[in-house]
């Protein structure tokens, strides 16, 4: 175990620090008095445990390949932005467009989202105790997004193959998402999710999962069709 | 019987479109970039002035005149090193075949300049035949990957493309194979409309951080270009100085494209003449000039384009278009697939159709096998060879021995927008008109 004092260093410091533990082999790194400072984590493509107690500022854990980022506060915007693989826990609230763009791996947060959550998201899965801002989803391609709370206006907006479920209220769908139904197979994918990834205090605070929405993409904006003209002209 | 006449605002063209319009219901939707007669001003409107009795020139064939070309001088651990100022700007790996991609990965290599990823990702293909790649990192972040990221010799921020500024790419369903698909994590088949914005920042404040994670995501070994579409250029290069760029690239209007709504490239955005003019005002204005470097792009011809922008301000060109027609773009060989199209040899911009004749601008393999890699590689080599030594031949007359050299002085404008803009004298005066 290791520990990193940010609070008299610099934030290249910071990531050199957390580099050089783990290149000595070294996979559970504490930082401490993070001090919601930008850019903590960023790039990390080890399999290491990065515990940050505090809050951070923006693209914490953005770009990483593998590590698992603990953060015990609130996370700036572009949480974990472009992620390819790893494990991204924010024990307070997130701010704009976490997950933006991840290819793989998991983001939780415990607390809600802002706004555009998992937009372009490219794979893997996020997850959401509380609340969603609006445009969550929005171009959203692969991988699955859950909200356990409220979803904003424009919800899951232009997506591809992403799927979406909610469990509380939806403010309003997004251009081209629509309702689907949830086979048996999906509730119980989605239910392991949930108690695989919230704590049990957590998880039994929130609705079943035979009570979330699915959402997907109703495809009509996949390709121009001049038959679809008003749908088009509310997207372009 | 009277003579027949067309209108002057209606006439075969806009009838023509109008009628497409009617019939299809969509808008006009190309490649390749502006079709418009040139009536704004342009780098054929300046002239060099080369040396007689008030300087001295440098033997054109023989003295040194150097065209070594140092890139991201500012932050970065490693500046890129090139041995010409012409390099290949990005165009990606779905809007251009592999064999495309991969020639001129090879071209530019042999010629020892860069070329860069694009909308999509890196091809490992092309990182191996690359002696200096530029790493794209673009709205829509297909195919991002910090793995690439890290093997990239620069990375560039872009936020617009000249030819369709204030717009995402477009990449109509015939090019979106299963191999493209895979790459960007699209299904197969759909009409990808590529991002506007970056997700995970907006503004120029923003911007500072993401360059921050950016540098250090690389270690801040390499550059990080920023690279804007031309549209209010003096504003824009500022911010992106601010921002921690160690390079910009200005592209402007006569850029090219794979596919974007026509009206973009006709209707949107500041000529390049005009564009590295308030570029260069901007750096100066803020006492950057020199520390940050000024790539221009947009319609660059050959290196007489190229000599004037470097004049002008920039210290180097990227050049698209006309590396593609170095490739065989509208070539006259396969005809009947050019008429096919609907196109004829020097007509073709039909790059969005995915059935470029000439193996180009298609994910065909079939079409992709009339791209022979090494012969493609030959001659984008040559095209970059030659084009440096239209830059030299200039700068060496204007009695320069180094072509980052060549300046403002060494020309003269033939029209009075080009000295207004330039803030050169116009030929036969030795006003500055404007100013």
């Amino acid at each position: 175990m290791a520990e990193i004092d940010a609070s008299e260093r610099s934030t290249r410091e910071i990531n050199a620090a957390m580099r050089q533990f783990i290149a000595q082999s070294c996979k559970e790194i504490t930082v401490r008095n993070p001090g919601a400072r930008h850019n903590l984590a960023v790039a990390i493509l080890q399999e290491a445990h990065i515990r940050i107690a505090g809050s951070v500022g923006y693209y914490c854990a953005g770009l990483i390949d593998g590590a698992s980022i603990e953060i015990e506060g609130s996370a700036g915007w572009g949480l974990a932005e472009s992620m390819l693989r790893g494990t991204v826990r924010v024990h307070g609230s997130a701010g704009s467009g976490a997950a933006a763009a991840i290819r793989g791996g998991t983001v939780v947060i415990h607390g809600d989202a802002a706004a555009r959550l998992g937009v372009s998201m490219k794979g893997g899965t996020v997850l959401v105790a509380g609340n969603c801002g609006y445009m969550a989803g929005f171009m959203a391609q692969k991988g699955t997004l859950i909200v356990c709370g409220d979803a904003g206006e424009a919800f899951a907006d232009s997506m591809y193959a992403t799927v979406c479920y909610v469990g509380g209220k939806i403010a309003n769908l997004g251009t081209d998402a629509v309702i689907a139904p949830m086979d048996s197979a999906e509730v119980e994918q989605l239910e392991k999710i949930l108690s695989t990834h919230l704590p049990a205090a957590l998880r039994s605070a929130k609705p079943s999962a035979l009570d979330f929405k699915k959402v997907v993409a109703g495809r009509k904006l996949w390709n121009f069709d001049k038959r679809e003209w008003r749908i088009w002209q509310e997207a372009l | 019987m009277p003579e027949l006449q067309n209108s002057g605002i209606f006439g075969p063209r806009v009838i023509e479109e109008i009628q497409s319009k009617a019939e299809s219901g969509l808008y006009s939707i190309r490649g390749f970039g502006t079709l418009r007669e040139r009536r704004w001003p342009t780098f054929d409107d300046l002239t060099f002035l080369p040396c007689t009795l008030t300087r001295i020139p440098l033997e054109g064939y023989r003295e040194k005149c150097s065209t070594k070309t140092v890139l991201g001088t500012r932050f970065a651990k490693k500046p890129i090193q090139l041995d010409i100022p012409v390099m290949i700007t990005g165009m990606s790996w779905g809007a251009l075949s592999y064999n495309a991609k991969v020639a001129l990965a090879k071209g530019a290599a042999a010629a020892g300049s860069s070329n860069t990823t694009g909308d999509g990702g890196m091809l490992k293909a092309e990182r191996e035949n690359s002696r200096t790649l530029i790493y794209e990192v673009l709205p829509s972040r297909y195919g991002i990957n910090i793995h690439h990221m890290r093997m990239a010799d620069a990375i560039e921020l872009t936020i617009g493309q000249g030819a369709k500024p204030g717009t995402g790419g477009l990449l109509l369903g015939s090019k979106v194979s299963d191999r493209i698909a895979e790459q960007r994590d699209l299904p197969i088949g759909v009409d990808q409309r590529s991002a506007a914005r970056h997700p995970d920042f907006l503004g120029p404040d923003d911007m500072i951080i993401k360059v921050e994670e950016l540098r250090e995501a690389t270690d801040w070994q390499v550059p990080i270009f920023i690279k804007l579409g031309a549209s209010r250029v003096y504003d824009d290069v500022k911010l992106a100085a601010k921002a921690g760029a160690d390079v910009i690239v200005v592209d402007g209007m006569e850029g090219g494209t794979g596919a974007s709504p026509a009206i973009f490239q006709e209707h949107t955005g500041l000529p390049t003449l005009a564009a590295v003019c308030e570029a260069r005002s901007a750096l100066q204005d803020i006492g950057l000039y020199g520390d940050v470097q000024l790539i221009i792009a947009g319609g660059i011809r050959d290196g007489v384009d190229a000599a004037k922008a470097m004049a002008l301000g920039a210290d180097a060109c990227y050049i698209g278009t006309a590396s593609l027609i170095a490739l065989n773009c509208n070539k006259p060989i396969y005809e009947d697939d050019y008429r096919a199209l609907g196109a004829a040899p020097h007509a073709c911009h039909h790059c969005h159709t995915g059935r470029c004749p000439v193996g180009i601008t298609t994910q065909d393999p079939e079409l992709m096998k009339r791209l022979d890699i090494d012969e493609g590689a030959e001659r984008v080599r040559n095209l970059l060879q030659v084009m440096t030594l239209e830059i030299q031949m200039l700068a060496r007359s204007c009695g320069k021995s180094d072509v980052h050299h060549l300046e403002p002085e060494d020309m003269a404008a033939l029209t009075l927008e080009a000295s207004a803009i330039c803030g050169i004298p116009l030929v036969g005066t030795r006003k500055v008109f404007g100013h």
